[in-house]
C-alpha cells in the first residue's frame, strides 16, 4: 500500500543535500525534515544558503548531492500540490500585465498546454484576491502597486494553485507593516487548513511570533525543530557568530516569547 | 480605385506580402523584448547575410527560399554561439553578444566581397540583403514570406499564455513544472524566423529594427501584452509599407533604411504623446 504509506510521509524531507554555484558551495548536508500542517520558517545570516535551500526543495538549482523528496516522492510526480511565491525582485515589475493577469498565472499549470484560463479560473483568482485584500485592484499594472501589494499580488498568485505546500521565498522583504500583518495572518490560515507553509524569513522578531516550526542555517543546519526550541539565545549565536547587534536584539525578542499578536 | 491605376500588380502584391512580414515582425519582436533578447536578434540578424552567400556557394542556386534557409541556419548558428559563449566563458552578456555580431558580419562581408571580386556567375545582386530591396522580390517569393509570416504569428497566438509567463516570471514557470529552456527556445527560434523572413525587405544589418522598434513603441501604448502584440503588428505592417511606399518612388533607395526611419518616426511619436507613459504626460503629472 504505497498511498497510505506516501500519506504518512513528511510534507518535506530533504535527505543530505548539497549544493554548489559553481565551485562554490553554499549547502552543506542538509537533513531536514518538516510535517504537515505548520508555518515554518527558515532564518539565518545573509548569504546563509536559505533561498537556495528552497530553490533546492523546488528543483530550481542543480543538487550536487542528496535529495530532496515531497510527500514522500520526488517533486515531479507531486509539482500540483505544491505553490511557490519567488522573491519579489525577480521580475520586471514594469511588464505589461496587470494584477489579474499574474493571479491567473497561477492556475496555469493545471490547464496545461494552450488551454486559455476560462470562469471558474477567474473566480480562483478573485477569490484568491479578495483573501490578501487586492479585489479592487485587480485591473492594475503591477508596476503601480506598493511593495507590500507586489508582495501580495503574489501570494495570491500561489493561493490560486491551491496547494498542499507552500515556499515563500522573503515574502516580507520589503513590505510594510499592514501588509506584513496580512500576509502572516493568511499564512497562518493556511496552516489552520492543514497545509504546511515554509517561509525563507530574516526578522527574527516576526519569526517567534509567527512560527510553530523553525530551522537555522548558515550553510550547515544550525538547528530544527518547534519555533520556541529551535530559536534560543545559543542557538543564535552560532548561527549569527559576528553579528553582535542583531544578536542583541534577538535576545531581547526570545526574551519576552511567545506570540504577542 | 485610382489611386492604385498605374501600379504594377506585382508591386501591390510585394506591398502586400511586406506588409504582413512587419506585422508579424512586430507581433514576435514583443517577446523578443519583453524577454530581454532585443540585441540577441540583432546578432542573428547580422549573421544572416554570411548564411545567405555561403546557401549560395554550397547549392549554386540563387532562389530565395534556398537562400533564407542558409540565413536561418546561420541565424540559429550565431543564438547558438551564443549561449555557448556564455555558459562557457566568463563573458559577459554584452560583450558575447557584440564578438558574435560583429564576427559573423565580418565573415558575411567577407564571403560577400570575395565571391563580386572572383567574378563568380549568378553571384550578382545578393549584397542586396545587406539592405534589403523589395523591388526584386517575385510575386511567388513574396507569397512565400507572407505564409511564413503568418504561420509565425499563428504560433506566437497559440501559445500566447505560455510566452508570457515565461518571460514574465521564468522561476515560477520553471517551479511549477513549464519547461522553461523549451519555451525561451522556441521563443528565440521565432524571432530568428522573423528576422529572416524580414531579411529581403530590412536587409541584415537593419532587420533588427522590425523586431525591435515597433514593440517598444506598442508598450507606450498599452499596460497588457495582448494589446502590445496588436498595436506593434500594426506598427510594424506601418513602417513596412512606408518603407515599400518610398522605395517604389525614389529609384534606388534601399528599402531597410526606409523602413527603419518610418519605424522610428512611430517610435517618436509614440514616446511623447502616448498617454500615461508619453513624455508630454509624466511631464504633466510631474508639474501638477
Amino acid at each position: 500500500m504505497t498511498g497510505a504509506r506516501n500519506a504518512a510521509a513528511p510534507a518535506v524531507e530533504f535527505h543530505d543535500v548539497t549544493v554548489a554555484y559553481g565551485r562554490r558551495p553554499v549547502l552543506w548536508n542538509i537533513d531536514l525534515t518538516i510535517e504537515a500542517p505548520g508555518l515554518f520558517g527558515i532564518l539565518g545570516p545573509n548569504g546563509a544558503g536559505k533561498s537556495t535551500l528552497l530553490k533546492a526543495a523546488l528543483g530550481l538549482v542543480p543538487l550536487a548531492g542528496g535529495r530532496v523528496t515531497l510527500f514522500g516522492r520526488p517533486l515531479a510526480e507531486v509539482r500540483r500540490r505544491i505553490g511557490y511565491v519567488p522573491q519579489r525582485e525577480t521580475v520586471d515589475w514594469d511588464f505589461p500585465v496587470n494584477v489579474m493577469d499574474v493571479v491567473l498565472m497561477g492556475t496555469y499549470a493545471r490547464l496545461g498546454w494552450f488551454r486559455r484560463p476560462g470562469a471558474a479560473e477567474r473566480d480562483r483568482a478573485r477569490a484568491a484576491l479578495e483573501r490578501v485584500g487586492l479585489a479592487d485592484l485587480a485591473g492594475r499594472q503591477i508596476g503601480r502597486l506598493s511593495g507590500g501589494q507586489q508582495q501580495r499580488v503574489f501570494l495570491a498568485r500561489a493561493l490560486a494553485q491551491d496547494a498542499d505546500l507552500y515556499f515563500l521565498d522573503e515574502p516580507m522583504a520589503g513590505v510594510d507593516a499592514r501588509s506584513q500583518e496580512r500576509i502572516f495572518r493568511v499564512l497562518d490560515d493556511l496552516r489552520r487548513e492543514g497545509r504546511l507553509v515554509v517561509v525563507v524569513h530574516h526578522d527574527l522578531r516576526s519569526a517567534v511570533d509567527w512560527f510553530d516550526g523553525a530551522a537555522l542555517v548558515d550553510m550547515r543546519l544550525v538547528a530544527a525543530g518547534p519555533a520556541a526550541a529551535v530559536l534560543t539565545q545559543e542557538n543564535l549565536r552560532r548561527t549569527y557568530a559576528g553579528h553582535i547587534d542583531v544578536l542583541d536584539e534577538l535576545g531581547r525578542a526570545v526574551e519576552r516569547g511567545g506570540r504577542t499578536a | 480605385m485610382t489611386a492604385f491605376t498605374g501600379i504594377p500588380y506585382n508591386t501591390l502584391v510585394v506591398a502586400a506580402a511586406v506588409a504582413v512580414v512587419g506585422c508579424a515582425a512586430g507581433v514576435v519582436g514583443c517577446f523578443g523584448v519583453l524577454r530581454r533578447r532585443a540585441l540577441a536578434g540583432d546578432a542573428a540578424s547580422h549573421a544572416t547575410l554570411a548564411g545567405v552567400v555561403a546557401a549560395f556557394l554550397v547549392t549554386g542556386r540563387r532562389d530565395l527560399p534556398t537562400l533564407l534557409l542558409g540565413a536561418f541556419v546561420a541565424a540559429v548558428a550565431s543564438l547558438g554561439c551564443l549561449v555557448a559563449i556564455r555558459r562557457f566563458t566568463r563573458t559577459r552578456d554584452d560583450a558575447a553578444t557584440a564578438i558574435v555580431l560583429s564576427v559573423s558580419f565580418g565573415i558575411g562581408i567577407v564571403l560577400l566581397s570575395g565571391l563580386s571580386a572572383r567574378g563568380i556567375p549568378g553571384a550578382g545582386g545578393l549584397e542586396q540583403f545587406l539592405l534589403g530591396h523589395t523591388a526584386a522580390l517575385t510575386v511567388a517569393d513574396a507569397i512565400t514570406l507572407a505564409i511564413v509570416s503568418l504561420a509565425v504569428v499563428l504560433v506566437v497566438c497559440l501559445g500566447l499564455k505560455e510566452a508570457t509567463l515565461v518571460s514574465f516570471d521564468p522561476a515560477f514557470a520553471a517551479a511549477t513544472g513549464w519547461p522553461v529552456l523549451l519555451i525561451d527556445y522556441a521563443l528565440v527560434a521565432l524571432v530568428a524566423a522573423m528576422v529572416v523572413v524580414g531579411l529581403p525587405a530590412a536587409g541584415a544589418v537593419l532587420v533588427t529594427a522590425l523586431v525591435v522598434i515597433p514593440p517598444v513603441a506598442a508598450r507606450q501604448w498599452t499596460d497588457r501584452v495582448p494589446t502590445m502584440l496588436v498595436l506593434a503588428g500594426t506598427l510594424g505592417c506601418a513602417a513596412a509599407v512606408g518603407g515599400v511606399a518610398a522605395s517604389a518612388l525614389v529609384p534606388r533607395l534601399a528599402t531597410g533604411p526606409t523602413i527603419v526611419l518610418v519605424a522610428a518616426l512611430l517610435f517618436a511619436v509614440s514616446f511623447f504623446v502616448a498617454p500615461e507613459r508619453g513624455w508630454f504626460a509624466r511631464r504633466l503629472r510631474h508639474e501638477r
